[in-house]
This record gives structure tokens, C-alpha cells and sequence, in this order.
């Protein structure tokens, strides 16, 4: 069984918690996850990694409320987690963007859904896009973006209810490596200047450590928490910590696990 | 659960489960209707008695069986009026993508013909080629030809250029690229216009009919509904819903069989049958 | 030679592309007129029968007769697109409600179904006859064959338009808790807008089609009637003057159509999401500014 992670030792910090959380699909038949348990703090950059079938993109919606567990609890916030709630916002791998709306809109979404949007919410949509670097695409339909840009939108988006508990399921996976390193190095100082808790899926290990003071191991067939590695490397992390020794230990501590299931 | 050890059994879950509900709704709604007519709550005139429809649909299908001529001439219209459609659609579609200059002059006189609505030359077809059968089918393929020439055309100028570089760094000829290129890569397109045609060439020998005719579906609904019978007037027009669906059901099989690659069970089928043709081989 | 003259000029490349397309036209016009002229010529000289080809000169003067001498083209083509309309108009509210409807409850969808193939394979303007015969001759049977003919392109359209959104924005909507009549607002509707238009254009085709046929059938009045009294006539020049009226008109509809498309599905178009985009950034930085 999979260790708890405790990441310090006050508990009232944990804004994430999971206990024996397993999904099976088709009555039963097919295991996505099984029995998994994570205590996670305020203020995580958690990495979800593995091959596909591990459960990873599985973990990510039951936490967010789109699907219910088949057994045990997930808990934010201290409340269990029954649905979609505000608290929480989820990016998906594909932008989702609606193609009859400018991007400050597509922004604004989120808002326009809980009610009218103030000035201040407009206020704040359009700095978003200033903070992803578009404030001059602010008014151009998802068809004048490329996909880069697209999927900035939908960061933007992401941030906009200002909801602290951020998922996100390999976001930036379908971009090409120069936009993604980018993209991920504004991730990290976004969620580092808002304070939030991140969960990021990925399948690449050398990313899923980058980004993380957490890396959640996980193992397909059935799929399963292997091992919660910690990642104790400065922050802010520069790109060349990736040649460091540290950060290649890591990497083939993940790997062995990975290797060994 | 079920016990679905024979195949006989499966069968009669499936039915009981697919068709029954249907079949019980079918019959439900006919009793409701038999009753408001009888009741008097609609008035029989316009909506006549299901129970008399029956009665018409027995006299005109078995007991005298007059429909069988009137049901053979409208399809005879409308099949031999498509294919005269269909093939100088497809010759003109042809011609259209391989030689720029035919299509620029081809293109303009085309647009006009799909933007005259087709049902509007009925009575000149009428004058020019009298009341038998010619004109039904004149009309039928006139108004059949549009859709036909420019799905197909579509589907032939269309252009995926990886695949065409691909036949380009073969060394393919103009021809071969045209015969294993084009003309499969339009097929899905061209069957979609086929289709459409089928469908506006019935309407065309159907309208045609109600114009002028001695014989056909169309004559004989028309003249059922003059004489006030509508009971046999709607029987009559369940003849034009069959031929519809034989000639849906017979472009959808054409289309399964000769578009195969875009069905499972057909791809698996055809992979099948070439494996075995190319075993014959060695 | 001096580089200058090497590389044209802009101006000069676009001069060629204005020109070459005016040399098109030239070249189109050029064709129909001596295709026109060698008609003319060979109804002339006896080679052409009246009776099929029409002198071009006659359908010209038709033309002047029907619409400026005699004037009676208007009032049948008002006659006819009044009904027209209507009857659309009718068709759409009648396709797009049943659609909506049906596209939202799969029970519904379930049991309909094999009404919808069958009312699909039969031709609906089959049942022209049935409908004046019940209804009597007149406006009301005119508009209840009409409404028939052109109401299933918008209700298959508005169908598929509904049941076919996009799995991952009913997601996304969902993970923002959006209500249902939300996610219908914000999401189902827009989304079902560029396929019930093409379902509009269709219908207002079918409507048109339907039109005429009545017109044939009651005879009374409108540019079917007219076609059908002049052919009758043998009176193939004013027969063939209206149905050229007919492909005026019928040109007139596919730009208005196209015209009303680029307004509703403006994100379809690139002309479109410019328009809009400048629209909408006036609209949120005029009165309020950061």
C-alpha cells in the first residue's frame, strides 16, 4: 500500500485529500484506479505521471467532480466532494474553446455562467490575457489563434473564477516543445503568485518532476499510487535544473518505479 | 439474465425488445385514430377511418391489384430518369475536373439551372415531350442532374495534398492519379449526390404525373383525392413511400458495398476477401 | 537590363488580376451572346421550332410585356412569394420546434423514428393532391402543402444540429456547473445555429418548389399558374420569360440567403469574426474604461 503523504506535520494545511479512492468502469470490469490515499497541501504543485491506463487523467476528474468515486472519499477543503464546485477549476488537453466567442469572452465564461459579470470581472479577464500574453488577441475568435494561443485562452480561463484548487489534464500535450516549456515556466509563476494548488497530469517524466514539489507515481493495469516522490529543488526553478544531479536522481527513481510494476 | 445459449432465442429477445414497443405504439395509435373518426371527434372527410384505408389498401393490393402497373411505371420513371441525370452529371463532373477551361465555362450555366427551381419547367416538359412516359422521365432527370454534377465535381477537385504528393513521388501518370486517386476520393462525395438525386427524380415523375398522366402513383393519388376517396388516396401513397425506400435502401446498399472503406464491418469483410484473392494468387 | 525592370511592379501584378478576371467575363458574355444569337438566327431561318426553342427576340419582348406593358408578372409573383414566405416561415417554426424537441428526449427520438424514415423516403409533395382535395382550393390547402414540403429539412437539421454537440463543451460546462437551460443558451443553441441555417435554405428551396406545384394543381393564380396558362398557349415565349423570373428570383434567395448567413453564423466567415471582432471590442472598451 502506498504510503500517506503528510507534506508537513500541520494537518489543517491540507486542502486535497483522498482516502482508499477507487474508480471501475463497465460494472466492474475495467479497474481505472484502485484504492489510492493522498493528504496534499496548500500551495502543491503535484505531478500525476504514468503510462496510459495508470488512472491519472481518471484521478484528476474525481477530484474535480465530474465523476464519483466507486469506493472511498475525496475531500477539499474539508467538505467531501459531490460534484463540480466552485472551488475547483479544471483545463482540459484540448482547448475547448466556444469558436462565437472572442477569447476576453471565452474567458469570462466561467463567470458569465454564476451570474453577470461586473467591471471588475471584465477588469480581470482582460489581465489574464495580459498575464498569458494576449491582451492583443483579446478580441479575435478561437479561428484566428493558433493552437498555442488557444490553449493560453484556456489558461486564462482556468484562472479566471479564482477558484485556489487548479487541475489540469496534459494541457499543453498537443503543442509543439518550444511553446509547451514556455508555457509551463508562466504555469509555475502563475500558480506560485496566486497561491494555488496544482494538480498536472503528463506522461513525460522529466516534465512531471520540473513542475513539482510532488510527483504522484502511478502504474498501470490495475491503476494505482505507486509511490509519491518528493521534489525538494529550488524554486524558482530554472530550465537548467534539468541537467542537475538531483533532478536526474529523481527521474530515475520514477523510472525504477515505473520499471518495476 | 437471458438465456442466450441458441441463436433462435437471441432473435426472439431481439424482437421482443427492439420491434414489440414499436409494433404496440403502431397499433395504439391506429385504435386512438379508428375512434376519433369514429366518434365523430374528426371529421372522416378530410381524415378518413383507418379501418377504410385497409379496406382500400386490400382492394388495390390484392383484391384487384390495380396498383402494381401505376407503382411499376412511377419507379420505371424515376430510376430511368435518374440514371439519364446521373450519367451527364457525372460525364459533365468529369470533363468539369479534368480540363480547367470546360469547367469555367460549364460552371455558369450550371449555377443558373440549380438556382431555377426544376419544378418550374414542368409544363414546357410537358409540351415538348407529351403526356407518356417521356416527360416524367425528362423532368426526373433534369431535376436530378444538379446535385449529382456538383457532388461529384466536389468530390473530384478536392484536393488532399499529401496523398497527391504521394502519387506525384511515385511517378504516377496523370491517368493513374486520376483512376486510384480521384475517383476513389471522390467516391464518398459522388454517392452523397447520388443520393439526393434518387430522391429529387421521384419528386420529379411524382409532379410530372400530377401534371399530365394517364398512369403512375402520382396520377392515381391525384385523381383518388378529386374523387374525394382518400382512403385509397393514402393507400395509394404508401406505394410512393415504398418506392422511396427501395430506392433508399438500394443507394444505401450501392453505397455500402462500393464506398466500403468507411464501414467497419465492410472494411473487415473486404480485407477478408482480398487476403483470400491474393492467397489464389501465389 | 536594370533590376527595376526585372521585378514588376505591385501595382502591375494587381493590374493583371483585375484584368485578367474582366477578360473572363468578357469571354463568358462573349459565348452566351453568339450562343444567343446563332438561337436567334436559327429560329429564323426555320432550323429551330418555336415550339422548343423560342426566339430570344419574342422571350425579350415577353419579358417587356410581363413586367412593364402588361405589368401581370407582379401581382402573380407577389401572389406567390407571399405564400412562399408564409408557408417557410410556418415550415421552420413547425422543423425547428419538433426538431428541438425531439433532438432533446431520447425516448421521444426512440419512438419516432421509424415514422421519420418513412415520412423521409416518401416524397412530401406527393401528398399536394390529398391536402387541396381535403382543405379545398384556395390559400389555407396552398400553405399546408408548402409548410409539408419545406418542413424537414430544418426539423433533420435542427435534429442533428442538437445531438451533435461537441462532447468535450458539454464537459467543460459541466465542470463550471452550468444549468441546463444554460448550457441550452450558451452552448446548444449557438452551436445548432450554422446547420439550421443550411436547413433554412433548404426548406425556402422546397417552399418554393411547393409553391408551384400547387400552382399547378389549383391553377388560379401565382408564377405557376402563369407558366402553366402560357404553356397551354403555346405561348412558350412569356412561359420562358417567367421561368427565367423564376431564376432571377431563385438567384436573389441564394445571395439573401448567403447574405443572412454571414450575419447569424458571422464566426463561419473571416470577413465575419472581423466585423464582430471590431464590434465587440468597441462595445467593452467604449463605455467602461480601464
Amino acid at each position: 500500500m502506498p504510503d500517506p503523504t503528510i507534506a508537513q506535520s500541520s494537518t489543517h494545511d491540507i486542502v486535497v485529500s483522498g482516502q482508499g479512492v477507487g474508480k471501475t468502469f463497465a460494472d466492474g470490469s475495467v479497474i481505472a484506479l484502485q484504492d489510492a490515499h493522498f493528504n496534499i497541501k496548500r500551495g502543491s504543485f503535484v505531478s500525476l505521471v504514468g503510462p496510459s491506463g495508470c488512472g491519472k487523467s481518471t484521478l484528476l476528474r474525481l477530484i474535480s467532480g465530474l465523476i464519483p468515486p466507486t469506493s472511498g472519499e475525496i475531500a477539499v477543503h474539508g467538505t467531501p466532494v459531490t460534484g463540480p464546485r466552485a472551488d475547483i477549476s479544471m483545463m482540459f488537453q484540448k482547448a475547448t474553446l466556444l469558436d462565437w466567442r472572442t477569447a476576453i469572452e471565452n474567458v469570462l465564461l466561467p463567470t458569465e455562467i454564476n451570474g453577470t459579470p461586473t467591471k471588475a470581472d471584465k477588469n480581470r479577464a482582460f489581465d489574464l490575457l495580459k498575464l498569458v500574453g494576449l491582451e492583443d488577441f483579446a478580441f479575435s475568435f478561437p479561428a484566428q489563434l493558433s493552437g498555442g494561443m488557444q490553449q493560453r485562452v484556456a489558461l486564462a480561463r482556468l484562472l479566471q473564477t479564482g477558484a485556489d484548487i487548479l487541475l489540469l489534464d496534459e494541457p499543453f500535450g498537443a503543442l509543439d516543445e518550444f511553446t509547451r516549456e514556455h508555457l509551463n515556466m508562466e504555469l509555475m509563476r502563475i500558480v506560485q503568485e496566486v497561491g494555488a494548488t496544482a494538480f498536472f497530469v503528463t506522461h513525460n517524466i522529466a516534465e512531471a518532476i520540473f513542475l513539482a514539489d510532488q510527483v504522484v507515481v502511478m502504474t498501470s493495469r490495475p491503476g494505482r499510487m505507486a509511490k509519491i516522490v518528493d521534489v525538494d529543488l529550488e524554486r524558482p526553478r530554472p530550465l537548467s535544473i534539468q541537467t542537475s544531479v538531483e533532478f536526474n536522481k529523481l527521474v530515475e527513481d520514477v523510472r525504477e518505479t515505473l520499471g518495476e510494476m | 439474465m437471458h438465456n442466450k445459449n441458441s441463436p433462435a432465442t437471441f432473435w426472439v429477445f431481439e424482437f421482443i425488445f427492439r420491434v414489440l414497443p414499436h409494433l404496440v405504439l403502431f397499433a395504439v395509435l391506429i385504435w386512438l385514430w379508428e375512434l376519433a373518426v369514429a366518434t365523430g371527434f374528426i371529421t372522416s372527410i378530410i381524415i378518413p377511418r383507418p379501418s377504410k384505408i385497409g379496406g382500400a389498401i386490400v382492394e388495390l393490393y390484392i383484391t384487384k391489384g390495380t396498383i402494381y402497373r401505376h407503382f411499376f411505371i412511377t419507379l420505371t420513371e424515376a430510376v430511368v430518369g435518374f440514371l439519364i441525370g446521373a450519367t451527364i452529371a457525372i460525364s459533365l463532373a468529369v470533363s468539369s475536373s479534368l480540363s480547367e477551361t470546360f469547367k469555367r465555362y460549364v460552371i455558369p450555366y450550371a449555377i443558373v439551372l440549380n438556382v431555377t427551381p426544376g419544378i418550374a419547367l414542368t409544363p414546357v416538359i410537358i409540351a415538348w415531350f407529351g403526356y407518356g412516359m417521356g416527360s416524367k422521365i425528362a423532368l426526373a432527370a433534369i431535376i436530378s442532374f444538379f446535385p449529382i454534377f456538383v457532388n461529384t465535381l466536389t468530390g473530384l477537385v478536392q484536393v488532399d495534398e499529401d496523398r497527391e504528393e504521394l502519387f506525384q513521388s511515385l511517378g504516377a501518370t496523370n491517368y493513374q492519379v486520376f483512376r486510384k486517386f480521384r475517383v476513389p476520393a471522390a467516391l464518398p462525395l459522388m454517392f452523397a449526390g447520388l443520393k439526393i438525386g434518387l430522391t429529387t427524380a421521384l419528386i420529379g415523375a411524382v409532379v410530372a404525373e400530377f401534371a399530365q398522366a394517364t398512369d403512375g402513383v402520382g396520377v392515381l393519388m391525384s385523381r383518388f383525392s378529386f374523387q374525394l376517396n382518400m382512403a385509397a388516396s393514402l393507400a395509394t401513397l404508401m406505394s410512393m413511400t415504398t418506392i422511396g425506400l427501395i430506392l433508399f435502401y438500394t443507394m444505401e446498399f450501392l453505397d455500402d458495398r462500393i464506398v466500403f472503406w468507411r464501414r467497419e464491418n465492410r472494411r473487415a469483410a473486404a480485407s477478408r476477401a482480398r487476403a483470400r484473392a491474393w492467397k489464389n494468387q501465389l | 537590363m536594370a533590376v527595376q525592370d526585372a521585378i514588376p511592379a505591385p501595382q502591375a501584378v494587381e493590374d493583371t488580376a483585375g484584368t485578367v478576371r474582366r477578360k473572363r467575363i468578357l469571354r463568358h458574355a462573349g459565348i452566351f451572346l453568339t450562343l444567343i444569337l446563332m438561337w436567334e438566327f436559327g429560329s429564323r431561318i426555320g432550323w429551330l421550332d418555336p415550339l422548343f426553342y423560342p426566339r430570344p427576340s419574342n422571350i425579350m419582348r415577353s419579358f417587356w410585356l410581363i413586367y412593364f406593358q402588361n405589368g401581370n408578372v407582379w401581382y402573380h409573383l407577389y401572389a406567390t412569394m407571399s405564400l412562399v414566405f408564409l408557408g417557410w416561415i410556418g415550415g421552420s417554426i413547425l422543423g425547428i420546434g419538433l426538431g428541438s424537441l425531439v433532438g432533446f428526449n431520447s425516448v421521444l427520438r426512440r419512438f419516432l423514428k421509424p415514422y421519420v424514415i418513412v415520412l423521409e423516403a416518401t416524397p412530401r409533395i406527393a401528398v399536394a393532391p390529398l391536402l387541396i382535395a381535403a382543405l379545398g382550393f384556395g390559400a389555407s390547402s396552398k400553405i399546408a402543402i408548402i409548410v409539408l414540403v419545406c418542413f424537414f429539412a430544418p426539423f433533420i437539421n435542427t435534429l442533428s444540429g442538437v445531438m451533435n454537440v461537441d462532447e468535450d463543451r458539454l464537459e467543460l460546462f459541466r465542470s463550471m456547473r452550468a444549468s441546463k437551460m444554460q448550457v441550452l443558451r450558451k452552448l446548444v443553441l449557438p452551436d445548432a445555429v450554422p446547420i439550421i441555417m443550411a436547413g433554412e435554405r433548404l426548406a425556402l428551396t422546397a417552399a418554393l418548389s411547393g409553391a408551384l406545384v400547387a400552382e399547378f394543381i389549383q391553377r388560379d393564380e401565382g408564377i405557376g399558374s402563369l407558366i402553366l396558362v402560357y404553356t397551354r398557349n403555346l405561348n412558350m415565349a412569356s412561359a420562358f420569360a417567367c421561368i427565367f423570373t423564376l431564376t432571377i428570383l431563385g438567384f436573389l434567395i441564394f445571395k439573401g440567403m448567403e447574405k443572412i448567413d454571414f450575419y447569424v453564423a458571422f464566426w463561419k466567415y473571416e470577413g465575419g469574426r472581423e466585423r464582430v471582432s471590431a464590434k465587440r471590442r468597441a462595445a467593452m472598451e467604449g463605455p467602461d474604461h480601464a
